[in-house]
């Protein structure tokens, strides 16, 4: 999840910054808000490259909160974060037969409801809060760094705190990294980084067609985005569990 | 995209001004040069302060000595490091009450004082959980005893400054905020020898607090605990006044007093005394909230070394289990009155936390790490994944992989490998020696004989791996020597020049040229030799501390250049610096040469150039005399002038420093705060930050075959900055360019196998280094718009692999694993594991090309086999050639089932929605099904549902393993290929038959019913990969 944007032509004055005019800027000169928002569906065709091999995925996301990976390999179609707005399922890779994911996985992502197509362009209306925590420097760039507090997460029957720094190049507002504790499992406390480049324009919006992830302090695997389909024409019998 | 246009013109013309090293930082220069952790965990390292959140058992936070502060969320199972950017050595933590989630307290500087303890540098707080951290003030402190909080207003805090250990301070007392840390106010004071090592605060009452004040003061040849000053202070208004109770107490002086509240009642308290009268010193208890007190016990365990024992902690529900710290732990069920030892665990115990919720289950802090046990202590279990071990020194040798030697506090001596199959396990070290361990060599010629040593050199050990024997070869006094002085951390060092030299330092030099069999000294006293240093038997104060922590007038450190053997220089730890040009014949003393230096400044590192004879580098910590300032010299005339080169950009005493062997500007210093780099001699220093934290190096090193920069940390294990070769490039000139390729030296590909890897998921491994090609280049500016990628073509412009770019500002580092693509491989129903190996490309010169926007870049690299491979040439080309031909059969096929499935799904409908096409279609898609079987897989599972393989799972088996090897085929697996080219060729012919047959009617039936066709790739198509 995660697309952007381009320019400072509306900012004037770097003291005068508050979060709210930096991202509004970037989702401005990104498209425009009401690009953004009528956007209803988004398909990416995207590769994985490691040791030789490529692993090509597509990738389906709605405004209505539906979502797909679908990768395929070798003649094998796995699924992965299928979401029809209720359940959440996947392939599993030994019986290649749909598995549900666990119940307050499910619930989490029905949490994000809303976020489509970024929740830096939706936050106000989800009720996150978004903070400027001051400025940092990521992959060598000074960057504004906007704290968001999302809707609490439930871990292991806790609600815990949902917390995603957004890094925004200084120069031209463009997110260049999103940082995350990791909440749950062997990896919790650990932080997670997401990076974003090569961003291109489709149809007057701007997508980053490079995302990294990473656990800090490691390398990480890049997802190279191929195409970007706006509004595609999607049967939504994608997302739903398959009955056997 | 007029506006994207626009910034990247302004955006360069702003970089091409700014760009110079001198302007350098170290987030837009080092980029993906990253440190590398190695630990071990397995002795791990001194843990100071454990704090456990007060509703939620699973969250708990440990401070170490060295180390920083790390936090578990699961119960103390995993811990993760939350304060790498700031000072390592922890005095407190503390977990708001009110927000125990998000606000977290840290004061730095530990308070258990030996003479190897770091510094603090003030009081922080994160809001966040302890994601980030900003500093509260308190700079001054020292260290910071603790920290308490008003549960009823968090924005009231109480904190306890200990101070200074190496002077006098006026910043020790308690301090009072009522702003949540941004003003502070002195409130309670004695003076400024005397600081508060405690204060706790009654947990139902926040207006009631308990302080206990402690003279105390270290210099570099003593150790004073107590004075007249020293007492225990209660207040019940908040801080504004405060009362001595010592009703019950001995009379005379104190000195160290550890104060606790039992949770469960807050009358009752408990106290250990350290006296002057010892049978009145120990265990005292109150129930009437410190009205009057009871002696109890005088126990070994709980009067032992106040100074670093002064610890107790009561269980949170029984007020009579109590519990203190001291050299194996003190546990009492009766109030204090009796204690029996905590199950075996590494000794020396400074804190304790039991469970909120099970109060059987309780964590101990320990100079071996952390330790937790489900059993009140009973049996005691090892946290293994805290890698904060404390080294004095570190050495590597030359073998491949190079083993790293070193030396720790409390925790012997140690060598394990740079690198190792599955990552560097705590299993990979071997211990060779005893006690506390410092300095280990290598035998430079010998890899089996290594040389370690204790403590004040107690004992130095000559250790041969091969039959494992050890000897002590210590240098020993003879007639007419008066007696040798050695340093806590004695020095010892090799020759560069002769294999079988061992230097060790005394207040003489000595040297052997046999492995340390026989002895000669080649100085005089190189030390001032001031007797009033050399007191120590009488070190402690009240309680006498003799341990040879204390030794001064030693020589600290020993530098013979590589250039000429004669030439050596030693440092002492009393501010002497002293060079000899003929091996010891003669000897200057430089010291009065060194000008802005304080006199007696402890010489702790010299290094001797490799590029001039009479340049030498010194470095000195003024620390044990209460001067954090940083002091590096350099003289290129033998000492006879000297500057310094240490600028504003350090901040921190340093101990250590490593001279590039290329580049005479490239140069490293450690300091307390972590490693700084420069680029051009210490006109302006750069600190390296990427996955460094901010820890003591004491050592640092480089291994000359891999480039490494080796760092022995206090607190933080052995870190690794691998192949520092890309920063000796930086120029001004080189960051002008948008994107420069650095110079690389031809890559060797390894022919290790992956297998290894034996720790538990809860141990803590050290990383390897990449094995690949590091595809080095400096981007001046980030890419952020437009496309970038990175490709590999060999020498004649063929494609070979796609590579994943790094994008960032500053040096990037591209990993090739000097594989090309993997074959494509046939559509089936199951995983084709074979199939999954690309083909390593051969040795050779290959040409790397990196597509930014509407620029390319390229860059040329050269790939070698192994040196010390098995294979011949004619083998590699042997296996290279079967390879490609079983490369090309599996794609062969995998086109064949390709065109098969193309023709399966088009007939499968064509014969449903068209009654023309139905008896030619179903006859096609039968052949077809029928023929696909027995080529790959078309049922089951990838676990045990798995059917019979069929040709393309053979096929890509024994191409796997081929490919997979780097030697030439075996006689059995050209049979087995026989084999499977034999069924290729039926698959061929039957396939050829369907399509002169069913193939050729169905193509011709969709003619004439005017039915497209299958679009088929051709197979270029369908293979291509680039």
């Amino acid at each position: 999840m995660a697309f952007l944007f381009i320019s400072s032509v509306f900012i004037s004055n770097a003291q005068d910054m508050t979060v709210e005019k930096i991202i509004e800027s970037y989702v401005e000169n990104t498209g425009g808000r009401e690009a953004w928002m009528s956007l209803k569906s988004l398909k990416m065709e995207a590769k994985i490259e490691f040791s030789g091999m490529e692993l090509p995925l597509s990738i389906t996301s709605t405004k209505s909160g539906e979502a797909a990976t679908v990768v395929n390999f070798q003649g094998m179609t796995f699924y992965q974060g299928m979401f029809d707005g209720k359940t959440l399922w996947g392939t599993n890779q030994m019986t290649m037969k749909a598995e549900k994911g666990e119940s307050e996985d499910t619930e989490n992502i029905k949490r994000t409801k809303g976020e489509f197509p970024e929740a830096l362009l939706t936050y106000k209306d989800l009720g996150y809060t978004v903070e400027l925590e001051g400025e940092d420097t990521k992959e060598g760039v000074e960057c504004y760094k906007i704290k968001m507090t999302k809707k609490a997460q439930l871990v292991d029957g806790e609600e815990k705190e949902n917390v995603v720094y957004y890094y925004l190049d200084k120069e031209n507002f463009v997110p260049i990294m999103q940082e995350q504790e990791m909440l749950a499992g062997q990896m919790k406390g650990q932080i997670s980084q997401t990076l974003f480049s090569d961003y291109q324009e489709v149809d007057g919006l701007y997508f980053a067609f490079s995302m990294t992830q990473q656990l800090e302090g490691q390398d990480g695997q890049e997802i190279v985005i191929e195409s970007v389909e706006l509004n595609p024409e999607i049967d939504k019998t994608l997302f739903v569990f398959p009955s056997e | 995209m007029k506006i994207l246009s626009t910034f990247f013109v302004v955006g360069f013309a702003f970089i091409a001004n700014a760009q110079s090293i001198d302007k350098l930082n170290g987030d837009a220069l080092f980029g993906d040069i990253k440190a590398r952790h190695l630990g071990p965990a397995l002795m791990s390292g001194r843990v100071s302060d454990i704090e456990g959140h007060p509703t939620d058992s699973k969250t708990i936070f440990i401070g170490t000595a060295g180390g920083g502060v790390w936090k578990s969320q699961d119960g103390g199972v995993m811990f993760n490091s939350i304060f790498d950017k700031h000072c390592q050595s922890i005095g407190c933590v503390a977990i708001d009450p009110d927000n125990p989630d998000k606000t977290i307290w840290v004061g730095t500087g530990e308070v258990w004082t030996r003479n190897s303890t770091s510094i603090g540098d003030g009081i922080y707080k994160s809001n966040n959980g302890g994601k980030s951290w900003k500093k509260m003030g308190l700079e001054k402190s020292d260290r910071i005893s603790s920290i308490q909080i008003n549960p009823n207003n968090t924005d009231e805090v109480f904190v306890g400054v200990q101070g200074a250990l190496w002077g006098p301070n006026e910043e020790r007392g308690v301090y009072k905020t009522i702003d949540g840390g941004l003003t502070w106010e002195k409130i309670f004071y004695i003076d400024e020898n005397t600081g508060c090592s405690e204060l706790v605060m009654d947990p139902k009452n926040p207006n009631i607090l308990y302080a206990s004040f402690w003279e105390h003061r270290r210099t570099a040849w003593s150790f004073s605990s107590g004075g007249e000053q020293c007492g225990l202070y209660k207040s019940i208004d908040g801080g504004k006044s405060w009362n001595e109770i010592h009703q019950g107490f001995p009379k005379g002086t104190l000195g160290r007093i550890a104060i606790a509240i039992a949770p469960s009642n807050s009358s009752i308290l408990y106290s250990v005394i350290e006296s002057a009268d010892k049978k009145l010193s120990g265990m005292y208890r109150s129930e009437d909230a410190g009205e009057n007190w009871k002696h109890l016990n005088s126990d070994f365990g709980l009067v032992v070394r106040p100074f670093y024992f002064s610890r107790i902690v009561v269980h949170p529900k029984n007020p009579d289990i109590v519990v203190k710290a001291g050299l194996f732990g003190s546990f009492s069920r009766d109030g204090g009155k009796t204690f029996k030892g905590l199950g075996a665990m590494h000794p020396d115990i400074h804190d304790f936390w039991f469970d909120i919720k099970d109060g059987d289950k309780m964590f101990v802090a320990t100079d071996g790490g952390l330790y937790r046990s489900m059993n009140s202590g009973a049996t005691m279990e090892m946290v293994q994944t805290l890698p904060i071990s404390q080294f004095y020194h570190v050495s590597v040798d030359n073998q491949k992989p190079y083993m790293i030697y070193g030396g720790l506090q409390d925790n012997g001596s140690w060598y394990g490998p740079s690198s190792s199959p599955g990552g560097v396990e705590g299993r990979d070290w071997e211990t060779i020696g005893f006690g506390d361990g410092f300095r280990v060599y290598s035998h430079p010629e010998k890899p089996n004989i290594t040389y370690s040593e204790m403590q004040g050199a107690e004992a130095i050990w000559r250790y041969d791996s091969d039959i494992k024997q050890s000897k002590v070869v210590k240098p020993l006094p003879v007639k007419g020597d008066p007696k040798l002085r050695f340093n806590w951390n004695a020095p010892i060092t090799t020759s560069p020049n002769s294999a079988d030299r061992l230097y060790v330092g005394s207040q003489f030099l000595h040297v052997s040229d046999d492995m340390g069999d026989n002895w000669r000294k080649i100085s005089p006293d190189l030390t001032t030799d001031d007797k009033l240093k050399q007191e120590q038997e009488g070190s402690g104060g009240l309680s006498k501390d003799n341990s040879g922590a204390e030794n001064h007038c030693t020589i600290f450190t020993i530098a013979e250049s590589e250039l000429d053997q004669n030439i050596i220089w030693i440092g002492t730890d009393d501010g002497n610096v002293q060079v000899t040009k003929d091996a010891g014949k003669t000897w200057s003393n430089v010291t009065e040469n060194l000008k802005g230096l304080p006199a007696n400044t402890w010489c702790y590192h010299i290094e001797a150039s490799v590029f001039e004879k009479g340049t030498a580098y010194a470095v000195f910590d003024g620390h044990t005399s209460n001067d954090k300032n940083t002091y590096c010299y350099k003289t290129t005339d033998f000492g006879a002038t000297w500057t310094s080169i240490i600028t504003d950009d350090v901040y921190g005493f340093a101990r250590s420093f490593q001279e590039d062997f290329e580049n005479p500007n490239l140069l490293f210093l450690g300091t307390e705060f972590g490693l700084y780099v420069t680029l051009n001699g210490g006109k302006n220093w750069v600190k390296f930050e990427n996955n460094m934290p901010a820890t003591a190096i004491h050592y640092i090193t480089m291994q000359k075959q891999t480039n490494d920069l080796v760092m022995g940390t206090h607190g933080r294990g052995i870190i690794i900055m691998d192949d520092v070769s890309p920063l000796r490039q930086i120029s001004e000139k080189m960051m002008a360019d948008k994107l420069f390729f650095m110079e690389m030296k031809p890559f060797e590909m390894s022919e290790q196998s992956d297998f290894g890897g034996t720790s538990s998921p809860t141990q803590f491994v050290g990383a390897n280094p990449s094995t690949n090609a590091r595809i080095t280049y400096y981007l001046s500016k980030r890419h952020t718009f437009g496309k970038m990628s990175m490709k590999v073509l060999d020498k004649d412009g063929n494609f070979v692999s796609n590579l994943t770019p790094g994008k960032k500002k500053g040096i990037n580092i591209v990993n090739w694993s000097f594989y090309g693509m993997g074959p494509r491989i046939a559509k089936g129903k199951s995983f084709a594991r074979g199939g999954m190996t690309p083909p390593r490309v051969p040795a050779g010169e290959y040409t790397v090309v990196i597509n930014k926007g509407k620029e390319s870049y390229e860059t040329k690299i050269q790939v070698d086999y192994t040196k010390n491979s098995i294979f011949s040439l004619a083998e590699r080309k042997q296996q290279f050639e079967v390879s490609k031909m079983l490369f090309g059969l599996n794609e062969e096929l995998a086109y064949m089932v390709y065109v098969m499935d193309e023709f399966i799904v088009h007939s499968e409908k064509t014969s449903k929605e068209n009654s023309k096409m139905k008896k030619t279609g179903l006859k096609l898609t039968k052949e077809l099904n029928d023929l696909k079987k027995v080529l790959v897989i078309t049922s089951g599972d990838n676990y045990v549902g798995t059917v019979e393989n069929q040709l393309r799972e053979k096929m890509s088996n024994v191409y796997g393993a081929i490919t997979g090897y780097y030697g030439a085929p075996t006689k059995t697996q050209m049979q087995n290929i026989a084999l499977i080219e034999g069924e290729m060729n039926s698959a061929r012919k039957n396939f050829s038959s369907i399509q002169s047959g069913s193939l050729s009617k169905y193509v011709n039936a969709l003619k004439k019913n005017e039915i497209t066709a299958p679009n088929l790739k051709t197979f270029e198509e369908y293979v291509k990969k680039d």
